[in-house]
């Protein structure tokens, strides 16, 4: 039995790991919208426009930005 | 994942394509039809900017696009103003920040779609949306592009956004509620791990824990408490605190009670053997406890950002005459006695005198009446009216701050202000239930102690518990979050959930006449022909010539639907206040009112046109003659059926004989004519001087302070912003039967209020006799008390059902 002297202060860091990630989760709004994050990885942000540089692309817009 | 558009509906925003296959766009290598030039521009935005998976993944159809865009987005230079700014944009080092409300979110994948646009343009540095609040943070180098450049990009993609004037609170309910979040993650995790200690010890029913573990097991737990009881409990001992300094009581001084005591009691004994500690027991009470809270706080929060969403930052801008010469300015910086020109169309900036000119003035925002007012020179104009038609000069008398609108949401203001308190069931009934409980542990104690029991301070500890009144706090918070929730899905927004269990003790029933109970437009009652077989060649023509016009008695020609496409005008000419003409197919034909035609006694037809609201001639020949009336809404006496139990009555800025007539129809006993919003105040406040509680059902701004006022209040569908900010409920549809719904989930929500409680108290006194007779210990106590708050919650969800 005198493994519990080892697996619960163990148990108690973990917990206290959760509980620190929980509080940085809460201070950087992430409970905020719980709407919105769910559907994040579902959309893929490196599949189009492999051609294009992102820095053109900001170019780009900003151009036909100018032009309105 | 994605929703279906069906086939003939546009792709874009789901509704009907009337327009087959006139304006296509290619997504995802398929082609789709639009309705609308405005459907297409956003659709071919979002696609030339590899955003097509927001097609793949949304899971609502997104809003109509606007078709007049260029046009709307020449109007947003304004603000770059940096005097405008200075009211909602937050200078963060380098950058600018700004919180904008965005219309149009419908589902998580718009929240994604602003992102990714805005992410990619030069000189933003961040942005984060909240599709709950319907809100975008972002922010940007100044340098590199301009607020209204940032609101052009969100356009192109089909979200109308705006800054808004945050409410004062605001910023503190987001941190209360970010502390709430952490001190119940807290409890609930470190429940979690003292419960496992306890329960080995709760079973141990052979005794084959030695002493060393178990005092292990003890330590351990007081480790994992103090954190629960230092800081989530925090809340509980502050309201304690408050209520004392107060010389009140409430529940909050019974829970700081018995944790602290569980808790000190049991870091004392801690160390020896036949320790009675009950550590798992403080956890499991500050977790539940907290729960109730939380519930509350978020609802609360909720409303609060709903309406402070409402108050957009609109700015007016004016043509002011400096030294001849026209300029744009800002409505705030006019001056009195500024000369200012407004053009047809345009919104009036600021109070004050026509100099010059004559125009039709739409007033509905302060009257809430649609029937435009002819006003001539020496006629004082109102800002935020709209003028129809011609152009004015004119002189300001007020400056923006102490312009009627302004002036009529400081009445609101204060009325809201002033609104009267009505002391919650709940909260009574747990101030008295707080002294019962701490007087009868007090006498527990004391008689224990004077039996000499070993046991009276833990009997003592175990009636506290057992008697908290932790089911009676979740009783009224779980009932109306569950009913909110319902009603949510109906279409029916709560800014207040306390309005539901107010609902139930309304006595009167107060209209809004105008867009509330009728339309709010015009539509034709009766048509008359001085030839029958004419008749629809007639209703061409007149349609036609209305066609031109921007009088509201055009909208009413326009719903007819009627083909005019081969209706040829020429010399199409408006008399303002009076009616138009035009030229047919050779023919002069005027349409408008009696004196306009030149209608005398001598007329062949004159008894036929009596009370005609327009008349159309023909080469001077009367040949026909519209009644035009306001239409109450297909629902409203059905509604009105289910109301008898109440007593309504209509209050109205339009005149006797309209509100006289609508009521008649309606079966309305009582009527207020030709209020002004000042008035109807009055009213208000005479009926609930008499002890009556008023529900007010409005729309306009003009309503906005009754609605303040009103016991209960709410704003029908299409209100305006002012209204909507002002009501407790906001129906987003215009039909009125989800105010049958409303009292009917009301008069639900306080039968299962009473039911947990009727619970929540039985509970308790059928467990302080066994308390108070040392039956209980503090963990049979505890988790009686936590059982018995299951039973609520789950109770208050069955509103969720049907």
């Amino acid at each position: 039995m005198s493994i519990i002297y080892v697996l619960i202060p163990l148990a108690i860091v973990i917990v206290g790991i959760a509980v620190s990630i929980f509080f940085w989760a809460v201070r950087s709004n992430q409970f905020d919208d719980l709407d919105r994050q769910g559907y994040s990885i579902l959309f893929d942000d490196d599949i189009k426009h492999k051609d294009v540089d992102t820095n053109e692309q900001k170019e780009k817009i900003n151009k036909t930005d100018e032009t309105k | 994942m994605a929703i279906n558009v069906s086939k003939g509906d546009c792709f874009h925003c789901g509704l009907p394509n009337l327009e087959d296959d006139k304006y296509p766009v290619t997504i995802l290598h398929k082609t789709h039809n639009m309705c609308c030039p405005g459907c297409q521009a956003v659709a071919s935005a979002i696609v030339e900017n590899g955003l097509e998976s927001y097609y793949e993944f949304r899971t609502e159809p997104a809003t109509k696009g606007d078709s007049a865009l260029d046009n709307t987005m020449n109007k947003l230079a304004v603000y770059d103003e940096p005097e405008l700014q200075e009211e909602f944009v937050f200078e963060n080092g380098k950058h600018k920040q700004i919180q904008l409300t965005v219309e149009g979110i419908t589902c998580a994948a718009c929240g994604w779609l602003i992102e990714k646009q805005l992410a990619k343009v030069v000189g933003v540095k961040q942005v984060s949306v909240n599709v709950g609040a319907r809100r975008a943070m972002i922010a940007w180098n100044d340098k590199e592009i301009k607020l209204s450049g940032l609101l052009k990009q969100l356009k192109t993609i089909g979200y109308e956004s705006l800054p808004f004037q945050a409410d004062k609170h605001e910023a503190s309910f987001q941190s209360e509620q970010k502390s709430y979040l952490k001190k119940l993650g807290l409890a609930g995790l470190m429940t979690m791990q003292v419960m496992m200690l306890a329960m080995a010890q709760y079973f141990d029913l052979f005794g084959d824990i030695d002493a060393e573990s178990t005092r292990y097991f003890n330590w351990i737990s007081l480790v994992l408490t103090t954190p629960v009881v230092l800081y989530s409990g925090s809340v509980f001992y502050l309201s304690a605190l408050k209520a004392t300094m107060a010389r009140t009581i409430n529940m909050d001084i019974s829970v700081t009670v018995a944790i602290f005591s569980t808790y000190i009691a049991g870091f004392i004994t801690v160390n020896q053997v036949d320790a009675e500690v009950y550590f798992e027991s403080i956890c499991m009470f500050v977790f539940f406890l907290l729960i109730s809270r939380y519930l509350e706080q978020r609802t609360r929060h909720k409303a609060n950002q709903i309406s402070s969403n409402m108050l957009k930052h609109i700015p007016v801008t004016a043509y002011k005459w400096i030294n001849g010469e026209l300029t744009s300015v800002l409505a705030k910086q006019l001056q009195v006695n500024d000369l200012v020109l407004v053009k047809a169309g345009e919104i009036i900036p600021v109070d004050g005198e026509i100099t010059e000119g004559h125009a039709t003035i739409d007033e509905s925002m302060l009257t809430g009446e649609f029937e435009s007012v002819d006003k001539q020179q020496g006629a004082y104009v109102y800002g935020g009216t709209i003028n129809q038609l011609g152009v004015i000069t004119i002189k300001v008398t007020k400056t923006l701050k102490y312009a009627m609108v302004n002036q009529i949401l400081r009445l609101q203001e204060t009325a809201m202000a002033n609104k009267p308190k009505v002391a919650l069931l709940a909260d009574r009934l747990s101030r008295h239930f707080s002294i019962i409980v701490l007087a009868f542990t007090a006498f527990t104690y004391g008689f224990w102690y004077f039996q000499d029991s070993p046991h009276a301070f833990w009997i003592a500890i175990s009636v506290l518990v057992a008697t908290c009144p932790c089911a009676l706090g979740l009783a009224t918070p779980s009932a109306l979050t569950c009913a909110m929730a319902k009603l949510n899905k109906g279409g029916i927004l709560l800014k207040r959930a306390d309005a539901l269990e107010q609902l139930t003790d309304i006595s009167d029933i107060v209209f809004d006449k105008t867009g509330t109970l009728t339309y709010g437009e015009f539509s034709i009652q009766k048509v008359w022909v001085a030839d029958g077989s004419q008749k629809d060649a007639l209703l061409s023509i007149a349609t036609a010539l209305e066609m031109r016009s921007e009088h509201p008695i055009a909208k009413a020609f326009s719903k007819l639907e009627i083909d005019i496409k081969h209706q040829c005008i020429s010399n199409f000419k408006v008399s303002i206040g009076n009616g138009i003409s035009g030229n047919i197919n050779g023919h002069v034909y005027q349409l408008g009112s009696a004196n306009f035609i030149g209608i005398n006694n001598e007329n062949p037809f004159i008894n036929e046109l009596n009370d005609a609201s327009i008349i159309l001639a023909k080469d001077d020949c009367v040949v026909a003659a519209f009644w035009l009336a306001d239409k109450i809404k297909n629902d409203v006496a059905d509604v009105l059926k289910t109301l008898s139990g109440y007593e309504t009555s209509i209050l109205s800025g339009d005149n006797e004989k309209n509100v006289r007539d609508v009521a008649l129809k309606l079966g309305i006993g009582k009527t207020y004519a030709q209020r002004t919003p000042l008035q109807k105040l009055d009213t208000i406040k005479t009926l609930q001087h008499q002890g009556k509680k008023v529900l007010m059902l409005g729309d306009g701004i003009n309503d906005a302070p009754v609605l303040a006022a009103a016991d209960v209040s709410v704003a029908v569908g299409n209100a305006s912003d002012l209204a909507k900010n002002a009501a407790d409920v906001i129906l987003l549809n215009a039909q009125l039967d989800s105010l049958a719904l409303v009292l009917r989930m009301a008069k639900r929500a306080r039968r299962k209020i009473k039911q947990n409680m009727v619970w929540a108290i039985g509970y308790n006194v059928l467990v302080l006799p066994l308390a108070m007779a040392g039956f209980l210990t503090p963990w049979m106590a505890a988790l009686g008390m936590s059982i018995s708050s299951i039973i609520v919650v789950y109770n208050s969800t069955r509103l969720l059902r049907d």
